[in-house]
């Protein structure tokens, strides 16, 4: 869906639209427009990674900026909704409306060398491309992601997933999100067997979406009136299973509610796909093999071997080891101050979801301009991340909290406690809207 | 929230149903026009129709609402829900209403 601008005035058609679509409904509410005025620069921004961190900056940027010549490096042409993908998994949304092209979102003036960062080099100034292409920059944003570290598993392969053998995972791609759909309808259709569940030894994005899948799952199970034909297990390295105390024992206890077995301290090791067999270390004690008919596999998830290797990274003793370095609260690397996070590449507690980067992209923004105007500051970053807790299809929680598990709803009159209709439509109908106003940078 | 921000997300949301509310908007001004060039008031005599479908609309909306949405009347759950799905049935039940009202006018009339 690429802008269309009239040739006489530089507002967009759809903006136009925008205007006429909405002002009759919101015009009361938004007069609360708070625009940054512009700053001038000669600067030459650099971003690494054109993920929602990326496009969401680039576009915050060039509003908020004049004269700065902004380049932003990934290989991506297809942009996907993120957050859409357990619900492709589970059945309820098709895979269309998840995908779009990142070329919709980057503002024209923002300059895309397609290409991957293989080296930072903060010393010099200068990120090495695979290439062997070295950019130059004097402001560099790291939007690079994650990375989905499946070869850790022994015998897993993405290339197996939704091939008959049991095998699912939302994580890996928006087919393979499809592809676990099938493979869960598969299980079903079998009538009785086995499913294992799971969260890795790592941080993770989206850390809702295995609890989501194993939600769904149950859901579609009760839905065949043969619940108890099948057994469904959850496996976490950690023990827990959602890091708010709150939400962690209410899974806890709608696990064993919905007769789910969980096996604590238990991290999946190895994949026989063709045996239909699990292996898992365990805590303290020897390696278990389970059979299953259908396993949701999550996996280990790393910053990436160019930003591991560099010296933007937490280094070995220090917390977070191998994710970018950064203050948790101005997202400014401390050792490097022209270098900056976004998203999930950043070494901190949670805020790996697509609600978090429209908080970073705030504080990012403010903090980015006050540095180039020689201000201290001030943006706070309050750790804020979200997650609609579906816990069957058609409800909901809505889970947000910031540092130290604090609860921060956004909505007074939405408890954050309870299952919700109007939470699932929220997730259903409204965040993928709100999400694409984030990508703009209009929220 | 900014202004363009509002509008932003409230475009992003209305697109999918563009179509929808377009057909809304055809399926109320028709029979509106049609009646008021007939001399059709709000306050005109109506009929069964306009006494008993809205209601029904409204009642069927209950139901009709939530699967809409993929899930079910069983997950309305909060005060918050109830306040959304009532009002989102009574939205539709006076719509229907709107509709319904100049229609039976119109029958009437022909009667």
């Amino acid at each position: 869906m690429p802008k269309k601008y009239l040739p006489f005035e530089s507002v967009s058609r759809r903006d136009l639209l925008k205007f006429s679509v909405g002002a009759g409904v919101v015009g009361p509410l938004a007069l609360t427009a708070g625009s940054v005025k512009a700053v001038n620069t000669k600067a030459h921004i650099v971003i690494v990674g054109a993920g929602a961190g990326g496009i969401s900056i680039a576009n915050r940027l060039t509003n908020s900026l004049q004269g700065a010549k902004i380049t932003i490096i990934d290989t991506r042409e297809k942009h996907y909704y993120q957050p859409g993908w357990t619900l492709v998994a589970s059945g309820v949304w098709n895979q269309a409306k998840t995908e779009t092209q990142v070329s919709d979102w980057l503002p024209k003036s923002v300059n895309w060398v397609k290409g991957m960062v293989a080296e930072y080099d903060p010393d010099n100034n200068q990120v090495i491309l695979e290439t062997g292409q070295s950019v130059a920059y004097d402001q560099l944003i790291i939007a690079s992601g994650l990375q989905l570290r499946y070869d850790l598993i022994e015998g897993m392969d993405v290339g197996l997933i939704g091939q008959g053998k049991g095998i699912g995972s939302v994580y890996a791609s928006l087919d393979a999100a499809a592809a676990t759909n099938t493979e869960i309808k598969r299980w079903i259709s079998k009538g009785s067997g086995t499913g294992l569940f799971n969260l890795p030894p790592t941080a993770l994005k989206c850390a809702g979406a295995p609890l989501k899948m194993t939600f769904t799952t149950l859901h579609r199970l009760e839905d065949t009136g043969r619940r108890d034909d099948f057994n469904v297990e959850f496996m976490t390295p950690s023990g827990k299973l959602f890091g708010v105390p709150f939400y962690n024992d209410f899974v806890k206890q709608r696990f064993s509610d919905q007769g789910v077995t969980r096996n604590d301290f238990w991290t999946l090791k190895a994949v026989d796909a063709d045996a239909k067999k699990a292996t898992y270390s365990v805590k303290g004690g020897e390696d278990q093999v389970k059979d299953y008919d259908f396993l949701h596999v999550v996996p280990p998830m790393t910053a990436g071997a160019a930003l591991e290797n560099s010296p933007l990274a937490f280094q070995p003793g220090e917390s977070f080891t191998g994710w970018m370095k950064v203050d948790r609260e101005t997202l400014q690397n401390p050792d490097y101050p022209n270098v900056w996070g976004i998203g999930d590449v950043m070494g901190m507690p949670s805020n790996k979801t697509a609600a978090s980067v429209k908080m970073h992209a705030k504080v990012l923004e403010e903090n980015f301009l006050a540095s180039l105007q020689g201000k201290p500051l001030t943006a706070k970053h309050n750790g804020y991340t979200s997650c609609p807790l579906i816990t069957g299809i058609g409800k909901a929680m809505l889970v947000e909290f910031g540092w130290d598990s604090k609860l921060l709803p956004s909505f007074s009159f939405i408890d954050p406690k309870k299952e919700s209709w109007t939470v699932w439509v929220m997730k259903e109908r409204m965040l993928r809207p709100a999400y694409y106003a984030m990508l703009e940078g209009k929220i | 929230m900014t202004f363009f921000g509002t509008l932003t997300v409230v475009w992003y949301s209305a697109l999918p149903w563009l179509w929808l509310i377009a057909l809304m908007v055809i399926i109320f001004l028709a029979p509106q026009v049609i009646a008021r060039m007939k001399g059709y008031s709000f306050g005109s005599q109506g009929g069964m129709g306009s006494k008993y479908l809205p209601p029904l609309v409204f009642v069927l909306a209950l139901f009709l609402v939530p699967m809409q949405t993929q899930s079910s009347i069983a997950y309305v759950n909060t005060w918050v829900d109830w306040m959304n799905l009532i009002g989102a049935s009574i939205g539709l039940g006076i719509y229907a209403w709107f509709v319904f009202h100049p229609i039976c006018y119109l029958r009437n009339r022909k009667a």
